[in-house]
Order: structure tokens, then C-alpha cells, then sequence
């Protein structure tokens, strides 16, 4: 397949997660649904289960209102609608991890608002490092075992967790070749680079694997495109194709992201040898640089300046989720980080139920004056 | 040469022709985006350039509109806009503060008037434009005349600045409670000038700042806005085409 054969089967997949999941219950799968940010998704697959992401939508709220105060993420309430509303109906199951406020509100509402997709909480530690961090994070996990295995009526083996843990660890090491390869490629559009990243939450890692690295080949047949403005993007999301458009439009080059349903997803990989439910615990000690991961040395503004360096990035747009407390934090720490090194950054907030996007166009529009 | 730059807002519509480096004529209709407006000021520019709109050699478009006016060779957002704009008419501007008929903007120029930083307000009436014309509408006040109003204060009455719809109810509350009109209308511009300058404060205030947009002619927000933020602001009558002007630049220098 060409690279655009390719990223067309990314978009089908971006496009219609839906679609994708009914694909997967006709064919007999039950499917688990997973909520931001980190689920422990090598657990779901090695009970063979497919683990399907839920991250909303751009619907109009409605139902959800009902449970959610108005200044709260849109994220966490459009999955709620989605859910209210039967999209995500003939799911055996959702995981809702407890890594920031709004989460655990998700989680509670579940339970009340569709009562027909059992809610398994995956409760994180706050303090993720040490034997403590660990023996907690551990026990989150077999929470989540036993829920599932009442739920969608599967047992769960350690030796299949070992093989999950090679299939995610593959994955990831795809990820951050292709977004390595994306850097270079300026003729990926934002629009693609997106599809990419998001498709990975509706396949099976296996397939997605093979779809990235089949992508990885073609691109290293293609002669990278020309030089365009490059920036970095950090945030919760940046998946809007409104949004995305109005990058491709002004010629700015995604050229590294730090947006949690993208690259900082595949940043840690798991051990694949010892006990593999403590091996799963490591992982997640190991993760860092992320808004809803508790960071007592406030590392992440500082990677984002060496990433966005290391990337040739001219600036950094700071995609921001509305009302997203965590990302708030971190943005002034961001912002300075990023004026001490002589970055500019930009900040765009949006949120789920954004339609008019002419006030991020003129911010990025003229965020492009800045650095041209 | 004859360039032109037209800024479409949300509520007025601007033209400005450039000739060897010189405004030769300019124009200001008080009817934005989805009317007439930018025709009209286009047509009345060229009237007063004596010009015809074959000689137009270039033109830029700015302002919320900017995608929706057909004659223009290039757009260019708001911001670069006014920063170009203000700095031709104050060549010492560090610090540009844009308040237009529904929202309001900051720049930072670098010592060589490049645009370093700029913030924009989010989507909310506060501090704009809109917000003074509600409350002249509650007060039943022409809007020109605020300035000469809130002069008239002798102390300006607390007004919020975080919700259009909650400072409406303060007015009135304000109003039922006796206090002088003057005083509510320093109020208003005090809460106008207490949102921008939050705002400024994000980028960083750098003299000398220059007030550009329709509020530029309101005396009673230049002043509380110069006590907000602890320095002088300049701003000139034509601070309303600043944007319109700052468009006719840009496209000299892409002419060039």
C-alpha cells in the first residue's frame, strides 16, 4: 500500500470508532472500554478481551448535564453522553482510572447514568514510586482482574500477561519510530498525524503495529516534504479536525507532541521478564512528564523544552483542555520554562463542544507571524 | 503606489490606502461583518483618495471578516495587524492594547517592533467593547458619552469584571441603591480597564503602550487603565483604523 493507502486506513479507523467496535462484536470479541489517561491495557488484552478507547467525542451535551456541574472537563462529559446516549452499547465493561478529580466524578456518574456497562475502577497511587507505590498500584490491578473476570466472564493468566506486555512494548516501540519519522515528514498533515495516534486506541495492538510499520516502509521510500514552520503541541488532546485543519492551513508542521492521547502514551515500556503483574506496577512508577502524574520536581517543562529543541520546533502550542485543573497547573511552569530557553508558546484552550474556531485561527495565525 | 488594507470586525468595518509610504485616504463604517460595511468603507476610502479601484495595486484584509472580503491579495490576522499599525504611528510602542467591539488583545513588540508574545481575551464580553455598550444601553447613555460621564465621578462604584451579565445586575443594584450615575459609569470603565490589564499583566507591560481598537477613544477607560497597570498610555484619533492600517503595511512590504 502507498503512504496515502495507508493513512486512509488510519482515518476509517479515527473517523468511525463505532464502526470499529461493531466490527470486532461481530466477529464474536467482547470489548472492553478504556477512559483516559493511562488504563492498563496490557490486563484487558491478555484476557482476551479488545481494549477499546473513550475518550468522547465532539457531541452536543445533553443527558450528562444532568450529572456534571457546567465547568468541568468536556472530555469526561461527552464520554458520559456517549455512554447515556447507547453509542458504546454491547461493551462488556469500562475502565476508569482515578488519576485526576474529574475522573473519579466519570467513574461515580458511570455507575448511576449506565448501569448496563459495568464501571471497573483502576485506583493509582498518588505516590507511584517504592515497594508502597508498587504493593498499591498492584492491588489496583487486581481489582480490575477480578471485575473483569465477573464481569465479561474470562480468567485471567500471568503467562498471557507476559506475551500482552511483548505485543504493547512492540507497539510502542512503533509509536515513537513514527513519531520520529513524522518530525521529518512534513507532508503528513496534522489532520494524519492525528489519525495515526488515534486509531490506535479503536485496533488491536497487533494490527496497528503492523499498520505503523507498514507506514514506517513507505515513508522511507518518500522524499519527506518541504520545510514548513515547526512546532511543538502539548496538552490533553489535539484531535479536533477543525483544529487540525487550521494547522495544516497556516503550513505549521506538528514536528513533536506532548499531548496525552498521543505521544505520552508510549513513552514507558514494561519488563518482560519476572512477575508480570509487578513488572505492569514498574511501568507505571517509570511513567512521568504528564499532567496527571504526580511530579514533585516539576520535570515536564523541562522535557518539553528538550523535546521541542531536539525537534527543531520553533514554538510550542499549548493545546488546552477547558477546565482541565491538571493541564492548568502545569501551564505557567510550561510558559516559563519555554521563555527561559527562548521558545514561544501559544495557548489555545478548546474543549469538546467548541464550533467556532475563528479565535484559535487568529491565535495560531498569528502565533505563525511570531515565529516566521 | 497605492495600497489598501481593510480590517472587517465584528461590529465596524475600516479602509485604509497607503500612498508612498502616507495614508491617503481611510475610511469607518459602523456596520462589521455580514453588511455592507467593508463595501462601503472601501468605496468612501477610495473617495477620499481620489482614487479608483483599479489603482489599487495590493490589498490586505484583516479583522474577524478578514477570510470573508473577496478583493484581497493576502489576510492577515488582527494581532500582526495592529502591532504593524501601532507601530507606525508610535515607532517607540513596546506594548499594544487592542480593545475592539467583542474582544480584546495585547501585543508585545521586540525594541525592533517585531511581535514577540500577545494574549487574547477568551470568549466572554468582558472587557470589550460590548461590555460598554450594554451598560450605556442599561444606563439609557449614548456610548460617546461615558467619558465625560465617569469625568464627572467621585468615586467610582465597584462593578464586576468577570461577567457581563452579572455586571448588568450590579448596575442596577447600583443604580436602585442611589449611587451616582457618574460613579457607576467610572465603575464601569474601571471594571473594563481591571479585565485588560490582568490581561497586559500576562504578557508583561512594556513602555511605551499604546492603546489601538474603538474603546482607545473611551478617556475614561484610557485612564483607569493607566492606573491599573502604573503607565502613561498614548494613543492617537486613528486608533480605530490602527488595524486597517497595519493591513495596508503588510501588503506594501509584500508588495516590495
Amino acid at each position: 500500500m502507498s503512504v496515502q493507502d495507508i493513512l486512509r486506513r488510519f482515518h476509517t479507523v479515527a473517523a468511525d470508532p463505532g464502526g470499529q467496535m461493531k466490527k470486532y462484536l461481530e466477529a464474536g470479541e467482547k470489548v472492553v472500554l478504556t477512559a483516559p489517561v493511562y488504563t492498563p491495557e496490557e490486563l484487558i488484552h491478555a484476557m482476551g478481551l479488545v481494549p477499546m478507547g473513550a475518550w468522547g467525542a465532539d457531541v452536543p451535551l445533553e443527558g450528562s448535564k444532568e450529572y456534571f456541574p457546567a465547568f468541568i472537563c468536556s472530555v469526561m462529559q461527552s464520554i458520559l453522553e456517549l455512554g447515556m446516549k447507547g453509542v458504546y452499547n454491547g461493551a462488556s465493561a469500562i475502565v476508569i482510572p482515578s488519576l485526576c478529580d474529574s475522573l473519579k466524578c466519570l467513574g461515580q456518574n458511570w455507575k448511576y447514568a449506565v448501569p448496563s456497562i459495568p464501571f471497573v475502577p483502576m485506583t493509582y497511587p498518588q505516590n507511584r514510586w517504592g515497594k508502597v507505590g508498587a504493593d498499591f498500584t498492584r492491588a489496583g490491578y487486581e481489582r480490575v482482574i477480578a471485575d473483569l473476570e465477573k464481569a465479561a466472564g474470562v480468567k485471567f493468566h500471568p503467562a498471557k500477561l507476559t506475551e500482552s506486555i511483548k505485543v504493547y512494548n512492540a507497539h510502542n516501540a512503533a509509536m515513537r519510530k513514527v513519531d520520529e519519522a513524522l518530525a521529518v515528514h512534513s507532508e503528513i498533515t496534522a489532520a494524519q498525524r492525528s489519525d495515526i495516534f488515534k486509531s490506535a486506541f479503536f485496533m488491536k495492538k497487533e494490527e496497528h503495529t503492523a499498520l505503523v510499520e507498514e507506514l514506517l516502509a513507505a515513508l522511507d521510500t518518500q522524499e519527506p516534504g518541504a520545510d514548513k514552520v515547526k512546532v511543538m503541541t502539548t496538552g490533553i488532546l489535539c484531535d479536533s479536525p477543525a483544529l487540525l485543519d487550521i494547522f495544516d492551513d497556516l503550513g505549521l508542521h506538528i514536528s513533536a507532541d506532548d499531548v496525552a492521547a498521543q505521544s505520552r502514551q508510549y513513552r514507558a515500556d514494561c519488563a518482560e521478564t519476572g512477575d508480570p503483574l509487578s513488572a505492569l506496577a514498574d511501568k507505571f512508577a517509570a511513567m512521568d512528564n504528564c499532567s496527571v502524574l504526580y511530579d514533585p520536581d516539576k520535570k515536564r517543562p523541562r522535557t518539553i523544552v528538550e523535546r521541542a529543541r531536539a525537534r527543531g520546533a520553533q514554538g510550542v502550542v499549548v493545546v488546552l483542555t477547558k477546565f482541565c485543573d491538571p493541564e492548568e497547573f502545569d501551564y505557567p511552569p510550561i510558559k516559563n520554562a519555554c521563555a527561559q530557553a527562548g521558545i514561544p508558546v501559544t495557548m489555545v484552550e478548546v474543549d469538546r463542544q467548541m464550533r467556532n474556531f475563528e479565535q484559535a485561527r487568529t491565535a495560531l495565525e498569528t502565533f505563525r507571524d511570531v515565529l516566521a | 503606489m497605492l495600497v489598501a488594507g481593510i480590517d472587517v470586525g465584528s461590529t465596524t468595518s475600516k479602509c485604509v490606502l497607503l500612498r508612498d509610504g502616507g495614508i491617503a485616504g481611510s475610511a469607518l463604517v459602523d456596520m462589521g461583518i455580514g453588511t455592507a460595511g467593508p463595501e462601503r468603507a472601501y468605496a468612501e476610502a477610495l473617495a477620499a483618495a481620489k482614487a479608483a479601484p483599479e489603482d489599487i495595486a495590493r490589498c490586505a484584509a484583516t479583522g474577524y471578516g478578514r477570510a470573508t472580503w473577496r478583493g484581497a491579495d493576502f489576510t492577515v490576522s488582527e494581532l500582526t495587524a495592529h502591532g504593524l499599525g501601532n507601530r507606525f504611528l508610535f515607532p517607540g510602542a513596546r506594548t499594544v492594547i487592542d480593545i475592539g467591539g467583542q474582544d480584546a488583545k495585547v501585543i508585545e513588540l521586540d525594541a525592533g517592533g517585531r511581535m514577540a508574545s500577545f494574549v487574547m481575551n477568551d470568549k466572554c464580553a468582558a472587557g470589550t467593547g460590548r461590555f460598554l455598550e450594554v451598560m450605556a444601553n442599561v444606563l439609557r447613555i449614548p456610548i460617546g458619552e461615558l467619558e465625560a460621564m465617569a469625568a464627572q465621578a467621585e468615586q467610582a462604584a465597584p462593578i464586576s469584571s468577570t461577567c457581563t451579565v452579572f455586571a448588568e445586575s450590579e448596575v442596577i443594584s447600583q443604580l436602585a441603591a442611589g449611587t451616582p450615575v457618574p460613579d457607576v459609569v467610572a465603575g464601569i470603565c474601571a471594571s473594563v480597564a481591571s479585565r485588560v490589564a490582568s490581561l497586559a499583566k500576562r504578557v508583561g507591560v512594556r513602555e511605551q503602550v499604546c492603546m489601538s481598537g474603538g474603546v482607545a477613544q473611551n478617556g475614561g477607560v484610557r485612564r483607569a487603565l493607566e492606573q491599573a497597570l502604573g503607565v502613561p498610555i498614548v494613543w492617537s484619533p486613528q486608533a480605530q483604523l490602527a488595524g486597517a492600517l497595519g493591513a495596508a503595511l503588510h501588503a506594501y512590504h509584500k508588495s516590495n
